[in-house]
């Protein structure tokens, strides 16, 4: 984690800015570079790239501190960086390297670090918000003021465990925020087909809760609504339901050839759409941050990507042992 | 003439979902309730001898809850003796999901020989459709949070009275002609804003609708509602103007309390009742042109931060006159006066 | 001090004396305190058979009624749990894991081992089981294999009111998932039980009785009908050892092998269905590792592979008994007809 204090209520200062752009810049390079390197066969299992949907993982977590909690989905890269975790440890992760932040034993879809407050990347679609609730619950019982937030997508939406949860969390007023990114496809379905009444923020409103829509693709945004979301959580007040529309640039997995989609679609939204591009052209134009603040940035991302990449090919084996290792604290 | 009657339709299925919902008191328009509104200003128009309605095709679930209740409705047994509803034409036209699509609907209606125009939406969409309407009359129904223009209504007697504007039978009071801002801002195209215009200290368009009080510089008013909810109830609170006055408002605001030469209480958005302080106001003549105040942030129309503004860049105001919108009161009473929805034998 | 209480008590004691040891206990499920914002009495129920009754009011803020959301609050469990709480959730029925059944085996199992050891879920699951009080097909089920099977849980029958109080407090204590199932027709039962906290270790099999002609593994309620099956049989000069695991896993695999070695031969009692359940998992671990020990086949006695039934007759006709286990016995020892079908 950052050591950038949170945002106050509508203010970014330069810091807080730096910030996003390197947590945005470090997402997209970290899943550029994984869309090339698992191209080539090296990478074992599945991979779920979240490149440009940046603006939601950096707007929401730029408002968390390291003992706040997040759980995410099968597509987590974003949100682990976003929360801190190591980006090498991830990518040495992904490669099943005894390196990795899991020592290999979960891979992407499992990527995890609860000292940094990430309760992992989800195989199960809508396995997020009913763990938080428990994380909210646990700072009840404490009484602490940490905040927990799922990341689910709009998929995740319609399972029965994300409505439960904003019951439960309604019910027992807890400190959560359900986040849902509708990045246009749940799989291969868009969601005029998979989501009945297509209005996803109004669920909250059969619960009692703020229900809230903002474009995925606009840092700004969704740092605004999260921020406030956020606080809301933070001083008791409750959960609440933040919507994000974001489209997502690659497949569901990769290998997915997206036959589903638009023979432009993706081009043109890298195009006209994207997130840091925006970012990038609205700071420098309001004078707040200069190109060359950005552009280093760009480069310490992408050095820091080339070094991950090296050392998790490098990397060591786990050793066969640990197949066995870590079931239980005590057996 | 009834027969080849085309009225319009534009419901945005994007209102009534921002962050007020969150800082405030506002909940969530649904496109469920939005389709029911909709069927109801239909059954209207129907009534009113209306044969045509065109909508642009829209995404999300609005145009799916539509066709659900349409169907009910076709079904349903009162509805067996009533008037048929008109047919539903959907625009051929591509959707970006932006401002751009309500744009692109309204001028192809326009083209289409729309009479009429029912807008369903809050202040944010009233005034993309007064940006391409021209002189077609308006219903402007609310969904949105803020309602300063259009208003809360029922939809089946709007439907009723919009329905009678586009047969010609409404008579002369039916028309307003409505007030509106344009705005200027260096090399940009004009904007349109039909209740407000702001400048805000806000660097960023951020989560869009204006709430914060603090950080608020200037304020343009086209109509000053003392019963308003939003920015313009600083206005209204201010020197009420009805609609009809022909004349604006031009306040300037500061956080600064020695510059303050008064603080009012003002419902800034619903459930949120801030303190405002404003250190100066002036009336706004019709066709007077007015410099903002140099400096650099965000130009907010209608509630809704839309523009950021850069350092240098200059922004003028101007009091216009607007689009035309449908006074539905005078519509019915002239209805009842003429006989206007007496069946024939 | 050791007096006698009911296993009901056993397990609202050992629930106290945790909770008053610990904050971080927590306890939640489905009326475990009841009648939440209605009229009458908080704690009204104090769970649906009356056995967490008192606690609400005891612990204000740790005991919580849920919604009618399993998988919500089985899965805020977990979270709950790897965020810093202990909690004791209540899965009324272990009929209904089927609604909560991911939370169980594919999070909170799972953490530990696919976070590379980083992660702890140190939380509990109570459940009661069992077939006997004619509660039908959805609510008597014995459902202790499936989570046996995975990995990463641990799962705890107790059979005596000695055994809940001491493996519920160990339960708590343990910093791993535990399902805890609580026999519902053994709630009534009485037993001795120390007044103070004792902690009951899981993998550690209790020999019930001793014997050298047969070795008799009994789960649950099938324990006591093994003892009753025991002392007929001893009058036919058949002396059975009956040894109760107390948990399935960990399994003590030990205590049954060495007995097996004694006696050269097993039946395994369970009520569950028979396929993929306790006995054969037992049966089979016995036949790989001591099959030189063996003088017959392990035998197997279980429920039939059906539905539990609802009508008295059917019922008593689906669970073992004495009688069936007795025949059993007498067909591995050689003697008697082979037990029935």
């Amino acid at each position: 984690m950052s050591t950038v204090a949170p945002p106050e209520a509508g203010q970014l200062t330069r810091d807080q800015l730096l910030e996003a752009y390197r947590v945005m810049r470090t997402i997209r390079e970290f899943e550029e570079r994984l869309h090339t390197e698992f191209a080539t066969g090296e990478i074992p299992g599945f991979v779920h790239l979240y490149a440009g949907e940046e603006a939601i993982a950096a707007g929401v977590c730029a408002h968390l501190r390291s003992d706040d909690y997040v759980a995410s989905t099968h597509r987590g890269h974003g949100h682990a960086i976003a929360k801190g975790c190591d980006v090498k440890a991830m990518m040495a992760e992904i490669y099943g390297r005894h390196t990795g932040l899991c020592h290999g034993k979960g891979g992407s879809m499992h990527i995890a670090d609860l000292e940094k407050g990430m309760l992992g990347a989800n195989g199960i679609v809508g396995g997020g918000p009913p763990l938080v609730c428990g994380v909210g619950l646990t700072a009840r019982v404490k009484q602490t003021d940490q905040v927990a937030v799922s990341f689910t997508g709009d998929g995740g939406s319609n399972q029965g465990t994300f409505l439960e949860s904003l019951n439960l969390a309604a019910c027992w007023n807890l400190p959560c925020v359900f986040v849902i990114e509708d990045n246009g496809y749940a799989e291969s379905t868009p969601p005029a087909f998979h989501q009945a009444g297509v209005d996803v923020a109004k669920r909250a409103d059969g619960f009692g809760l703020p229900g809230v829509e903002v474009d995925g693709f606009d840092f700004f945004a969704v740092s605004e609504a999260a921020g406030e979301a956020v606080r809301r959580a933070r001083s008791g007040a409750g959960a609440s339901l933040l919507v994000c529309k974001v489209m997502r640039y690659y497949g569901h997995f990769e290998g997915d050839q997206q036959t589903y989609r638009g023979p432009v679609e993706v081009e043109e939204l890298r195009a006209k759409r994207d997130c840091l591009d925006a970012f990038a052209r609205r700071v420098t134009e309001a004078g707040v941050l200069e190109e060359s603040d950005l552009t280093e940035i760009d480069a310490a991302a992408r050095a820091l990507l080339d070094e991950a990449v090296e050392e998790a090919k490098a990397g060591p084996d786990p050793s066969t042992d640990e197949v066995l290792s870590d079931v239980y604290v005590k057996y | 003439m009834a027969q080849d009657s085309r009225v319009g339709i534009v419901a945005n299925p994007a209102s009534g979902r921002d962050i007020r919902r969150l800082v405030a008191g506002a909940s969530v328009f649904g496109n469920a309730d939005k389709a029911g509104i909709v069927l109801r200003v239909m059954a209207g128009l129907g009534a009113a001898g209306v044969r045509r309605a065109l909508m642009m095709p829209a995404f999300d679930g609005l145009s799916a809850a539509l066709e659900r209740q349409l169907h009910a409705h076709e079904s349903a047994e009162r509805h067996h003796n009533a008037a048929p509803l008109p047919d539903l034409e959907v625009l051929p036209m591509p959707l970006t999901g932006t401002a751009a699509d309500s744009v692109r609907a309204v001028e192809l209606m326009r083209a289409a020989g729309a009479s009429v125009i029912v807008v369903l939406g809050g202040d944010g969409t009233h005034r993309v459709v007064a940006k391409a309407c021209g002189d077609v009359p308006l219903c402007a129904l609310s969904t949105g949070t803020n309602n300063a223009f259009p208003e809360v209504r029922e939809g089946t007697v709007a439907g009723l009275a919009a329905g009678l504007v586009a047969t010609g039978r409404a008579g002369g009071g039916a028309l307003r002609r409505e007030l509106a801002l344009a705005v200027e801002l260096g090399d940009r195209e004009p904007e349109l804003a039909l209740i407000d215009v702001i400048l805000s200290a806000e660097p960023f368009t951020g989560a869009r609708a204006l709430w914060r009080g603090s950080g608020v510089n200037e304020l343009f008013v086209a109509c000053a509602n003392p019963s308003a909810v939003g920015f313009s109830s600083i206005a209204g609170l201010l020197e009420p103007l009805p609609r009809a006055a022909g004349r604006g408002l031009h306040v300037r605001l500061t956080d600064d309390p020695a510059r303050a030469e008064l603080v009012l209480r003002v419902p800034l958005a619903p459930g949120l009742v801030a303190p405002v302080g404003v250190a100066g106001f002036r009336t706004l003549e019709l066709g007077e042109e007015v410099a903002a105040a140099p400096g650099s942030g965000c130009v907010a129309f209608d509630g809704e931060r839309e523009i950021e503004r850069r350092p240098g860049k200059r922004v003028t105001v101007r009091l216009v006159p607007g689009p035309l919108t449908i006074d539905v009161d005078a519509v019915m009473r002239h209805a009842a006066r003429v006989g206007a929805t007496r069946l024939r034998e | 001090m050791a007096r006698e209480i009911t296993y009901q008590t056993a397990i609202n004691e050992a629930l106290a004396q945790e909770m008053e040891r610990d904050p971080t206990v927590v306890v939640f499920g489905e009326d475990v305190a009841g009648g939440m914002e209605a009229p009458g009495e908080d704690d009204a129920w104090g769970g649906v058979l009356g056995v967490t009754k008192g606690l609400y009011h005891k612990y204000p803020g740790r005991v919580l009624d849920t919604p009618i959301s399993e998988s919500a609050y089985v899965g805020a469990a977990a979270g709950a749990a790897a965020s810093g709480l202990r909690p004791v959730a209540e899965l009324m029925f272990v009929d209904f894991m089927g609604v909560c059944l991911d939370q169980i085996f594919n999070q909170a199992a799972k953490f530990r081992y696919m976070f590379g050891g980083k992660a702890k879920t140190p939380m509990v699951i109570r459940t009661m089981w069992g077939a006997g009080i004619r509660a039908a097909s959805q609510h008597s089920q014995a459902l202790y294999p499936i989570f046996t099977h995975i990995p990463g849980l641990k799962v705890a029958l107790p059979a005596t009111p000695y055994d809940a109080k001491g493996l519920l407090i160990a339960a708590i204590r343990d910093d791993d998932p535990v399902i805890f199932f609580e026999h519902k027709v053994l709630y009534d039962t009485k037993g001795d039980v120390p007044e103070e906290p004792y902690a009951l270790p899981f993998g550690e099999a209790n020999i019930v009785r001793e014997g050298g002609d047969v070795t008799v593994v009994a789960l649950g309620r099938m324990v006591s009908f093994a003892q009753e099956a025991a002392e007929a049989l001893a009058g036919e000069g058949i002396d059975c050892e009956i040894i109760d695991p107390r948990t399935t896993s960990p399994l003590d695999e030990d205590t049954i092998l060495e007995s097996v070695e004694n006696t050269g031969r097993l039946v395994v009692v369970d009520e569950a269905s028979p396929r993929c359940g306790m006995a054969s998992d037992i049966a089979a671990r016995v036949a790989q590792e001591a099959f030189a020990d063996l003088k017959a086949a392990p035998r197997m006695v279980t429920a039939p592979h059906t539905p539990v039934p609802f009508s008295p007759v059917l019922e008593d006709a689906y669970v073992p008994t004495a009688e069936s286990i007795a025949a059993a016995v007498r067909e591995t020892a050689g003697s008697g007809a082979p037990a029935p079908a």
